[in-house]
């Protein structure tokens, strides 16, 4: 006991050694930071897409209207200074800050809010309608002011002012015609963007590097520390953790390397691992099933399955380690949402070998139940292994597994336009709230032909529909945490996706980089308080 | 040039219009068996997407139109050498090619050089050594660069002269930001070549110098040879200037021929060596679906490689003055 005191009081003291040297280190200016990350993005505007080397780029030159802090990713002023929320939750207003300057000198204003919500984000994003498709009207009574009047209450509202989701783009560089003919995405600012951030386009060599530079006039003073900010195009998984290794490159954010090669560069003292920094994104992996048609329309056969996979080993095995087995259809790092209450999924053939018996389906001629067919999403390597893994437990339970290979482009139009297949491996974002990433997947409204990453598996359950749909309508609070945990348990139960990892995105970054983890989305911030040792 | 010969240029630029026509009609069906197009990857890129984006991205596109009408919209507009947009990048796929271009052929260029030359003096030191051990050495190293996957043996490179020697960047075309000029910046991409074209050329190296190694012995049990030594010629004449000359055709030949073989290897060796160049792009364009980009690399590239005949066809001229262009 006494010694425990004694231990823990030396722990202490460490922690609050290493706490005030932390404390001590002073920000630096100046530096450049490299990063890799492969493909190359296709635009410098996560308007033209927002597929993750796109977002990782154009969140440093463009920004919205907050700032977030911490992995619940509560608001915080950015190029709005305040706001105010109306007691109905039907009006929103931002006072924006004064003197924000585009990167080509012109003055941020109220209309350029207004038209990249309007314009932009409704027309071209493809979450522009969730986000503010209950909008009734946007009113900008001075250059300062903009007033959100809504039609019905958006409770994550707040959320959606990340500078990949919403990110404010001059009015001033789009021509009529562009915005008349729906041509913005070939407009010349998504390959020569202009917008508020603290880094702005200096060099982009196609296939070879980007190159920011500091926005010498940007709107916080002294922001941001670096002076530069570089992604290096590196086509090879190999070559990019060289590159790491060896400090060429600073930093391989969102997963940028094979997992084999992040688990040798996190035990390498000069480089620093992380799973942290990407709980606003929620990402999540599951067995997509098809409920057509027996027997996977039984759910006694989907528990089976679940109970046959053992996620532990998955994690460690396929995964070298990266991630954790889900616990159901939002993520355990996302605070408000979350119900820490739910158990681990149970593993256990034997158990699951019963229930197929139970359930009607006795083995057949050489131990076999049924045949099913898999597809896997086309990701890589380890996606194919993971693949392996689970043809080869299943077969133990007796249900014979032959697995089907295509490329991103025919796995898109098989499970999503025609619906043609038993199962699949599928990975998703829950994002800032599950009305955003959870909704889409399992409500029976979006059973739809066509729409990628929707209800695909012919999931229709009333009650389930019935309270996503209330939750949608709703401030957060203890009233709407309630809802989703019935829904966690009822697609826990239900198990139209067997859940398997919250897969993590790791992040690995040289020590001499300070600052880089600062909410629920780091690598889509600005960057702004990032600094070089 | 002689009157002839221009004449043969010029019939082989022409015939050359039909070919690469036909190479684009083929290349335009056989992409569309693919499943899945770009819009389904850019809507699936950005996440949950609606049917409505969707279709949205399809008309931007013009994918929505039926695929007769497509067709010959794009046949139309390739005649008049228009490429489109890339459906991806919303940028003329002329400009994404002009930018990537260089870096494939200078890479290209200096694997082949390196190949050849390479290739054939180290086949005609062989050839002179027939059956002595330096012979042996030869032919077993040839076979063994032969046999070896080109990535890997980049993977190796970089370890030994980046990672272990540091004398050679790992990767990439030039020093990022460094902002080298003229010369500088000529000494720069040459530094940063020396990897990937070693890596390119290697193979081609083992190829030339059996191919050379074979082609010397057979002309040296040719008269003219036999004729060469009574007169009392030094070996080193009667090997550089006499036996060589005629036992280049095939190397040449088959260089020719390679130059696509080429383009496709150097997918592999721009991939582990973050060059920039054409290789990668038209991998990516594949799995994104991005068809106009795809059609004008596979386009480009059926260009550059009828022309790389034509410069063969003149090169043989050059060598054996018995044949003559018509």
């Amino acid at each position: 006991m006494r010694s425990t005191g004694i231990l823990s009081l030396a722990m202490a003291a460490l922690l609050a050694g290493v706490t005030a040297g932390s404390a001590l280190a002073q920000p630096k200016k100046g530096g450049t930071l490299t990063y890799t990350y492969h493909p190359e993005p296709t635009a410098l505007s996560t308007i033209a897409t927002t597929a993750v080397p796109v977002a990782l780029i154009s969140t440093k030159i463009y920004e919205s209207l907050l700032e977030y802090e911490g992995a619940g990713l509560t608001p915080r002023p950015g190029l709005a200074e305040s706001w105010t929320v109306s007691p109905d939750n039907l009006t929103y207003t931002f006072k924006l800050r004064a003197g924000v300057k585009w990167h080509d000198g012109k003055p941020f204003t109220s209309e350029d809010v207004k038209f990249s919500i309007e314009q932009i984000a409704l027309n071209y994003h493809s979450r522009g309608r969730t986000y503010f498709g209950n909008v009734e009207a946007i009113e900008t009574p001075d250059a300062q002011t903009v007033v959100f009047r809504l039609k019905a209450p958006i409770p994550y509202l707040l959320r959606a002012f990340q500078p990949s989701e919403t990110p404010m783009m001059p009015k001033h560089a789009f021509s009529e015609q562009e915005i008349a003919e729906k041509k913005v995405r070939q407009a010349r600012i998504m390959q020569e963007p202009v917008g508020t951030g603290p880094f702005k386009l200096k060099e982009w060599r196609k296939g070879s590097h980007i190159i920011l530079e500091r926005n010498a006039d940007y709107w916080k003073p002294g922001k941001p520390y670096l002076d530069q900010v570089v992604l290096r195009v590196m086509p090879d998984g190999a070559a990019r953790a060289i590159a790491v290794e060896k400090g060429e490159v600073d930093l391989a954010p969102t997963s940028a390397l094979p997992p084999a090669e992040m688990q040798r560069l996190s035990k390498l003292p000069h480089l620093v691992a992380s799973e942290e920094g990407s709980e606003g994104l929620g990402p999540i992996m599951w067995l997509e099933v098809n409920l057509r048609d027996k027997p996977l329309s039984d759910v006694k056969v989907r528990q089976a399955i679940s109970m046959a996979i053992d996620r532990d080993k998955l994690v460690d095995v396929i995964w070298y380690g990266n991630g954790k087995p889900a616990r159901g259809p939002i993520v355990s790092g996302n605070p408000n949402h979350f119900d820490a209450s739910l158990p681990k999924f149970e593993y256990n053939p034997q158990k699951a070998a019963q229930m197929l018996d139970e359930a009607g389906y006795p083995r057949g001629a050489g131990g076999v139940r049924f045949k099913l067919t898999q597809n896997f999403l086309p990701y890589g390597e380890e996606w194919v292994r993971q693949a392996e893994y689970i043809r080869q437990e299943l077969g133990k339970i007796g249900i014979q597994v032959e697995t089907q290979s295509l490329d991103m482009g025919g796995w898109l139009k098989r499970i999503y336009t025609d619906w043609d297949y038993h199962f699949t491996s599928n990975f998703t974002h829950n994002y800032s709230d599950p009305t955003i990433g959870v909704q889409r997947a399992f409500i029976s409204s979006n059973i739809r032909k066509g729409a990628s990453f929707s209800n695909s598996m012919d999931y229709r359950n009333p009650r389930l529909d019935e309270l996503l749909l209330k939750a949608a309508g709703m401030q957060d609070g203890p009233e709407r945490k309630k809802i989703w945990d019935e829904v966690q348990a009822i697609l826990r139960n239900d198990l139209p996706v067997i859940f398997l990892i919250e897969i993590g995105y790791t992040h690995i970054w040289n020590k001499r980089v300070q600052g880089l983890i600062t909410n629920g989305i780091s690598m889509y911030t600005n960057w702004d308080s990032v600094w070089i040792q | 040039m002689k009157k002839a010969t221009f004449q043969f240029v010029l019939r082989r630029l022409l015939q050359v219009v039909p070919v690469v026509l036909a190479i684009a009609a083929f290349n335009f069906l056989l992409l569309r068996l693919a499943p899945g197009d770009a819009a389904d990857i850019l809507a699936g890129q950005m996440g949950h997407a609606t049917v409505e984006f969707t279709e949205q991205l399809r008309r931007e596109f013009g994918l929505d139109r039926p695929l007769y009408q497509q067709f010959l919209i794009y046949m139309g507009k390739l005649l008049t050498l228009d490429l489109g947009m890339s459906h991806l990048q919303q940028t003329p796929v002329i400009d994404l090619i002009v930018d990537r271009l260089p870096a494939t052929l200078i890479l290209m260029v200096s694997a082949i050089l390196l190949a050849v030359i390479v290739g054939i003096c180290i086949g005609i030191a062989a050839a002179r050594r027939q059956g002595r051990l330096a012979d042996n050495l030869i032919s077993v190293a040839a076979l063994l660069v032969y046999a070896t996957p080109a990535f890997w043996l980049g993977l190796m490179l970089i370890v030994l002269f980046s990672i272990k020697l540091d004398i050679l960047p790992s990767g990439g075309m030039m020093q990022i930001g460094a902002g080298h000029e003229g010369l500088a910046h000529v000494l720069d991409v040459t530094w940063h070549l020396i990897l990937p074209a070693t890596t390119l050329g290697l193979f081609y190296v083992a190829i030339y110098t059996r191919l050379m190694r074979a082609s010397m012995l057979e002309v040296y049990g040719l008269d003219f040879i036999v004729t060469a030594r009574a007169k009392g010629l030094s070996e080193g004449v009667i090997a550089w200037t006499h036996a060589m000359r005629n036992a280049l055709l095939p190397v040449v030949t088959l260089a020719g021929v390679q130059i696509g073989h080429l383009l496709g290897g150097s997918v592999l060796v721009e991939t582990v060596f973050g060059w920039p160049g054409l290789g990668r792009l038209v991998f990516d364009a594949l799995l994104q679906r991005d068809l106009n980009l795809l059609l004008g690399i596979l386009f480009i590239s059926s260009v550059v490689v009828v022309i790389a005949n034509l410069v063969v066809d003149l090169v043989y001229g050059l060598l054996d003055p018995r044949i003559v262009h018509r």
